[in-house]
């Protein structure tokens, strides 16, 4: 209504303007000339021209494009407005040629380019919309033609007008078209291959990487282009600051497909070599609907360490951006050996990646802080260990070949046990599932070591006097001792191999499940102690209904077989602790919720 | 073949039709483009926003399920995690990478799994229970934690106005 309006006002004073000239001065050529002198009758003119040419390039907008969406309008108005400024900026430049010629001509490249960001949203747009008619085809092929001509014709021309005359403010134009030009090719690649997509029935799987490496041929012609014009420009006028922005731009959108490239391209390697085809049975067995595109998966799918099933095209795009599972965020760039494990705690570095060592020499120190702990008591002491082999954690691993000199005395058991104080003083963290053994009446187990004793420490042990009850308590003791001793190696056993990835659960729970009943005869205060030794070890704990096999410690040494069995209860426990860490950072969260809600309102 | 984005929203859009979970209708505004949907959203019981019809307009990205979409009330709204123009801050409508509040783990974060309808449950339980900890609206979170009589009448409110009621 209101272009109408502006119009019809120009279009009067037009003819005002024309009328009272001819009426003046009553022959033609008397009347141009009087118009041109006079700069009001001027002003007119050139506004009546500037709404000819829009209404002209309205005209051909809606030839091309029919009603444009309102996203292609935001877009269009956005872009406009940088257009213009950055063409005020470079008339300052090129004042000297300030002309109506060239105001025409920036109009006309103004208009070339709001069609090219036209065109490239309805050809981005041909993707997202359900139905492509022919008349669309016709409109965008025949404005692709039509601008690649328009383009090499004022490439041409302001080449042969520079190659005449010099340097001048057709270098500029020259530049700009050359720029389009590129656009243009991009939008023709992508035409071209919505188009074949559009033909095909199924889903074309590679379009995508075409169309990044077409952005990223393009990008390069266009840093290339903007490079050298910005070279031109300061050797022959000045630095060209209108073409600043577009240039920074551009930059940043090929260093994007360059990025782009690389992550694809990683993605697509990782898929071929680490993870393997989903096979037939397993589409079949599993909801075989991709959750990404939501649609069947029939065919080209991949399976990652977590056992979640994606098509192949669906994981590589979605890879480009991030590198976990789409399910449950595993990070699927560092493959771990243990396919339930790596979830747990997304450590900031790499895994432990210590290769696997035999456990040489009983007492072999633990490398690093077991597996199975929660990343963020890594910082707090465990739990009922004993504080010596704390210590012996947090030590740095160069420090290791002296340790493992002393460590066999101190745990073969010359040195009284680390952990004869019932652990009260910590805060059992983990409630132990095994409920506290109660001092049974004391069931005679014989020593293993029995055989050994002399003929007078058995008759010292007989009878009721005070030196025989001493007698037989020091036995006792010195068999708690000796179990203690056991248990702790045993500890560092399960912790050693635990780091080197050698599952030893069943084993050691037996040891564990074994001194537990052994030791209940004993002073009282150590089944407290193996309490508080398994309670940061729920594994053992949740085992100790193994039937306990009364054996030594050195019969048990861990061996490192990795039977089916085995991986699967080491899986167990790590859910287990997984289960155990989600709901303590539950907790953490609601207490953290709790600081921060309001004092209840009465 | 249509593009991937296309045909998925298709699906969400025949699923959420077939389907529809109870006090949430959505669907695309015009179905010549499918990137740009409306929904209604029903205030959950048993809260100040109750009884309420909430119109909140949804924009896809061409990307869409590699991105999040946008969504954004058309109607007035005053809530803790709604900015002040109907746009909603919930974690699991940013993409892993940016945090405009600097406390999502990345594990809410968008990822293909979540789905229109997954949004707007969510949407729901957002207006059941605010988090007053990322304050897109820091008026409304304040008068939530401080002053919930006032914030409750100011619901009130506007649950008249989204249904045509003088207040």
């Amino acid at each position: 209504m209101r272009e109408a309006g502006i119009m019809l006002i120009s279009t009067a004073l037009t003819c005002v303007v024309i009328g009272n000239a001819y009426y003046q001065r009553k022959q033609f050529y008397p009347t141009v000339v009087h118009i041109t002198k006079s700069n009001p009758s001027m002003t007119v003119i050139y506004t009546q021209g500037f709404i000819l040419a829009f209404m002209i390039n309205a005209f051909l907008r809606k030839i091309f494009f029919g009603t444009l969406r309102a996203a292609e309008l935001e877009h269009l108005v956005e872009k406009v407005w940088y257009a213009v400024t950055e063409t005020c900026l470079a008339f300052t430049v090129f004042r000297d040629d300030f002309s109506p010629k060239f105001i025409a001509l920036f109009t006309l490249l103004l208009f070339l380019k709001s069609f090219h960001w036209l065109a490239e949203d309805r050809v981005d747009y041909m993707e997202r919309s359900p139905v492509i008619t022919w008349l669309f085809h016709l409109r965008v092929a025949t404005l692709l033609n039509l601008l690649f001509v328009i383009n090499i014709m004022m490439i041409n021309y302001a080449y042969d007008t520079t190659a005449t005359k010099g340097p001048s403010v057709q270098l500029v134009f020259g530049f700009e078209y050359a720029i389009l030009l590129t656009v243009l090719f991009n939008i023709t690649v992508k035409y071209v291959l919505h188009t074949i997509d559009l033909q095909s029935e199924t889903p074309w799987d590679n379009k995508p990487v075409f169309l990044l490496y077409t952005e990223l041929i393009i990008g390069i012609l266009k840093v290339f282009l903007y490079f050298a014009f910005v070279t031109l420009m300061i050797k022959l006028f000045t630095l060209p600051l209108f073409a600043l922005r577009p240039m920074y731009y551009t930059m940043r959108d090929f260093k994007k497909a360059l990025h782009d490239i690389v992550m694809s391209r990683r993605a697509i390697r990782n898929m071929n070599t680490l993870y393997p085809d989903a096979t037939t049975e397993e589409l079949a067995a599993a909801d075989n609907v991709c959750i990404i595109c939501r649609e069947e998966m029939v065919t080209a799918s991949k399976k990652l360490p977590c056992n979640h099933i994606f098509h192949t095209a669906c994981l590589r795009s979605w890879f480009q951006r991030q590198q976990t599972c789409p399910t449950c965020r595993l990070n699927i760039l560092r493959p771990t050996p243990n396919n339930a494990r790596p979830r747990q705690q997304n450590p900031p570095q790499p895994g432990p990646q210590v290769p696997p060592q035999p456990p040489q020499a009983p007492g072999v120190n633990p490398i690093g802080p077991p597996f199975h702990f929660p990343v963020f008591w890594a910082g707090l002491p465990a739990p009922g260990m004993p504080p010596q082999q704390q210590q012996q954690q947090q030590q740095p691993q160069q420090q290791q070949p002296q340790q493992q000199q002393q460590q066999p005395q101190n745990n073969a058991g010359s040195t009284p046990p680390q952990n004869p104080i019932p652990p009260t003083g910590n805060i059992p963290l983990f409630p132990p599932l095994f409920p506290t053994i109660v001092p049974l009446p004391p069931i005679p187990v014989p020593p293993p070591n029995l055989i050994e004793l002399s003929e007078e420490e058995l008759r010292a042990m007989e009878g009721n006097l005070r030196q025989a009850v001493e007698a037989r308590i020091q036995t006792l003791q010195r068999i708690q001792l000796l179990l203690d001793a056991a248990n702790a190696m045993m500890n560092q056993y399960q912790t050693a191999a635990a780091t080197a990835n050698i599952p030893v659960n069943n084993t050691t729970s037996n040891i564990d499940s074994t001194s537990d009943t052994s030791t209940m005869p004993g002073p009282s205060g150590t089944a407290n102690t193996n309490d508080g030794i398994n309670s940061d070890r729920e594994s053992s704990q949740v085992k100790v209904e193994n039937p306990p096999t009364p054996s030594t410690s050195k019969e048990n040494t861990p061996t490192p077989s990795i039977s089916k069995e085995d991986t699967s209860a080491c899986n167990d426990t790590v859910d287990l602790s997984r289960t155990e860490s989600s709901s303590e950072q539950e907790m953490l969260r609601k207490r953290r919720l709790q600081k921060f809600s309001p004092p209840p309102t009465e | 073949m249509a593009g991937s984005a296309l045909r998925r929203l298709m699906a969400e859009y025949k699923q959420l039709t077939l389907n529809p979970p109870e006090g949430i209708i959505a669907g695309p505004i015009n179905e010549e483009n499918f990137f740009e949907w409306e929904a209604l959203i029903t205030g959950p019981e048993g809260t100040c926003f109750e009884g309420g019809v909430f119109p909140a307009k949804l924009i896809f990205p061409p990307d869409y399920p590699l991105s999040p979409p946008k969504m954004q009330f058309t109607c007035e709204m005053f809530h803790p995690n709604i900015y002040a123009d109907g746009r909603v801050c919930i974690s699991i409508l940013h993409a892993p990478g940016d945090d405009p509040m600097g406390y999502e783990s990345s594990a809410e974060r968008w990822s293909p799994v979540q789905s229109v309808e997954k949004i707007l449950l969510s949407v729901v339980s957002m207006l059941a229970e605010p988090n007053d900890e990322s304050g897109a609206n820091v008026d409304a979170a304040k008068m939530w934690r401080d002053d919930r009589e006032e914030f409750e009448k100011i619901a009130q409110k506007l649950v008249r106005k989204t249904l045509g009621i003088p207040p």
